[in-house]
């Protein structure tokens, strides 16, 4: 069980550590930062730029750059943000909040969608409930959450809840659907096929044997192994729902981690960037770990294992 | 058994009008793509500057001809149009227009609908109204399919070259390579990509030229597109390493190259494609999420993206939501299209 802990540790400080470390090239290698721009206005010298540059380090090669950055990270010191002009863990941090709410409220639905449908699915085992679950499937898969989150533009446009009145509920939950239609496929077709398959085990079959009602042999016997994939694949599914979120909200116009992200990428502010990049790839490597960690907790076998 | 047999008959020969349907919805895309200039009436820039944000234009009948009537700006805050019924234009086939390159080589002006006048001043018709500069919104579909497509497809094809090479590697050489290019897979697989893409656009200017920006997309799509693709290849690759004939050909002395790609590569090959076709609404999303936040393919070009933009003019939106979404149920219908057939395809 430590064992398992400690190498995802490791696993995901190394990813981290490459991901921040190609970000940070990239971004230094283009050639071109927040003073840039300075360069076409004319009241401002050449001399007075490369003062800028020392005074934000800028004209230390790449590597310096980046341990220094790097040093600073480790302590949650992101450095400052050079359109806001505040810290940028600060300012991670406050937006994250929204961008949380919203994930969790996707999340919330997709599975109040997903967990009964399948449940259902296999307890009355008819075609008509199938066929309709694999159209839920489809129809959810196929529909990108950038056309959803228009859609719910247009229709709260149309409840004409006006420009002001931008933080009320029913936005949040439109946002939050919007949001959750991928999950909900992925999330159905994969505790329905899990739960399927399970069904078809040789316990299942001594449950049923010993009398068991067939929601007893449901609930006691076919969740817990299904449950497995979900877990990995909602562990995976953060990734997805923190890039979807950059699209949600700016449709939307929620303020939100990814908002705070197109306008780091739009003011080309690399310690922004940089700070998001971090805070987003460290949260989804918790979200696998954490889904990891409860399959362990789930599943003795994977616990003996210290796979 | 044979009700077996029959149950999986059936359930193939529907699976089969299903990908049929996709394959029509997809085929149909192909087509505006190709034929955009010819089943455009107007030119994607031209504007129109007494018509901005104007509703579609109705078409009306006088017996079994389409006419419209020309309109006039009523009110231009709140962009209401009226028409003059006293002179009518009839809407035909095959007008000419302006001229354009069919197929890139012939240049011709014949478009597939248009309205006729003899005085050469006609009234434009506008299926799906008007921008806010008073460009045709149709036409600027039509050419917006075209440039999305090859975008996706030129994406699609760089990872998948890309891809298939790691995962080629990693399931044919030593444990060491394959450990840690798997590794490196999981972790792209894991990342908020979306994050990434605009962390990678975050290093280059704004604004860019039409051809340096798609360009510049491809670059991203490669760089964060290929794990997919990497991983699939490599689990064949592992599947196929075991079979008589390629132990056969290694132990003929073939070269590892050549088992490869002789023995190896054309064995997966079908599969590859199909997720390669499944990727395809993957890029295409990518690329309309890019543009819609204003990093993608810039205006004037239109894509399917940056159309998307219109919908932040919330009275257009509330007013005509069907013709300012048309290319998000565009893309919607793309994406139906290629899953529809990716089903089908899976075993």
């Amino acid at each position: 069980m430590i064992k398992l802990l400690l190498r995802k540790c490791l696993q995901g400080l190394m990813m981290i550590l490459i991901v921040s470390a190609v970000t940070f090239a990239l971004l230094g290698f283009a050639g071109g930062d927040a003073l840039t721009q300075l360069r076409d206005n004319p009241q401002i010298s050449e001399k007075t730029i490369e003062r800028l540059r020392s005074v934000y380090g800028l004209d230390q090669p790449l590597p310096i750059r980046y341990f220094r950055w790097l040093s600073g990270a480790v302590t949650g010191d992101l450095g400052e943000s050079t359109y806001f002009r505040v810290p940028v863990s600060g300012l991670v941090w406050a937006r994250s909040v929204s961008t949380f709410l919203l994930g969790t409220a996707a999340f919330a639905i997709a599975l109040t969608f997903a967990v009964p449908l399948s449940l259902i699915g296999v307890r009355y085992n008819s075609t008509t409930i199938a066929a309709f679950i694999d159209l839920l499937i489809l129809v959810t898969a196929s529909t990108p959450r950038i056309v959803l989150a228009l859609v719910a533009l247009a229709l709260s446009v149309r409840l004409t809840l006006s420009a002001m009145d931008r933080s009320s509920a029913v936005l949040f939950w439109l946002a939050a659907s919007a949001l959750s239609a991928p999950l909900i496929s992925v999330f159905l077709a994969q505790l329905y096929g899990e739960l399927q398959r399970t069904m078809r085990e040789d316990f299942i079959k001594l449950a049923r044997a010993k009398g068991l009602s067939e929601s007893a042999v449901i609930f006691r016997h076919a969740v817990r192994p299904a449950l497995n994939p979900v877990l990995t694949i909602a562990g995976l599914s953060l990734g997805g729902v923190l890039g979807g979120s950059v699209i949600v909200e700016s449709v939307l116009g929620r303020q939100g981690l990814g908002t705070l992200m197109i306008s780091a990428v739009r003011a080309r502010d690399v310690p922004l960037v940089m700070g998001i990049v971090l805070f987003t790839s460290t949260a989804v490597w918790l979200g696998n770990a954490l889904g990891e960690l409860l399959q362990a907790v789930n599943d003795k076998r994977i616990r003996d294992l210290g796979l | 058994m044979s009700e077996h047999l029959s149950r999986d008959g059936f359930t193939r020969r529907r699976t089969d009008r299903v990908a049929v349907f996709g394959w029509l919805v997809i085929g149909l895309f192909a087509l505006s793509a190709v034929f955009a200039g010819f089943l455009a009436p107007y030119d994607h820039s031209a504007q129109s500057r007494s018509e901005p944000s104007a509703p579609a234009t109705t078409i009306h009948f006088s017996g079994l001809t389409p006419i419209i009537h020309p309109r006039r700006v009523e009110d231009p805050l709140r962009r209401t149009y009226t028409e003059d019924t006293s002179v009518a234009f009839s809407v035909g086939f095959f007008v000419r227009g302006y001229s354009y390159k069919l197929l890139g080589i012939g240049e011709t002006d014949v478009h597939l609908f248009g309205v006729r006048s003899t005085s050469g001043i006609a009234p434009r018709i506008n299926l799906l109204g008007t921008d806010q500069l008073g460009r045709d919104r149709f036409s600027r579909l039509l050419y917006a399919v075209r440039f999305s497509l090859i975008v996706a497809l030129s994406g699609v094809l760089v990872a998948c070259l890309v891809g298939i090479s790691i995962g080629g590697v990693s399931g044919y050489a030593g444990r060491l390579m394959d450990t840690f290019l798997m590794g490196a897979t999981d972790a792209m697989l894991a990342l908020p990509t979306l994050i990434l893409i605009l962390g990678v656009r975050a290093a280059f200017p704004l604004e860019l030229p039409m051809t340096r920006a798609a360009l510049l997309l491809l670059l991203i799509f490669a760089l964060t597109g290929w794990a997919e693709m990497a991983r699939l290849t490599r689990g064949l690759v592992l599947s196929l390493r075991k079979r008589e004939f390629v132990v056969a050909a290694v132990a003929l002395g073939v070269s590892q190259t050549r088992v490869l790609f002789r023995h190896i590569l054309p064995n997966i090959l079908p599969s590859l494609r199909t997720r390669a076709l499944l990727l395809l609404p993957t890029f295409l999303l990518a690329e309309v999420a890019l543009s819609y936040l204003g990093v993608g393919l810039q205006e004037p070009e239109p894509s399917l993206g940056n159309m998307l933009t219109a919908a932040s003019d919330l009275d257009q939106l509330r007013s005509q939501p069907f013709s300012v979404l048309s290319p998000a149920l565009a893309v919607l219908f793309f994406t139906l299209g290629v899953r529809l057939i990716g089903r089908s395809e899976r075993v």
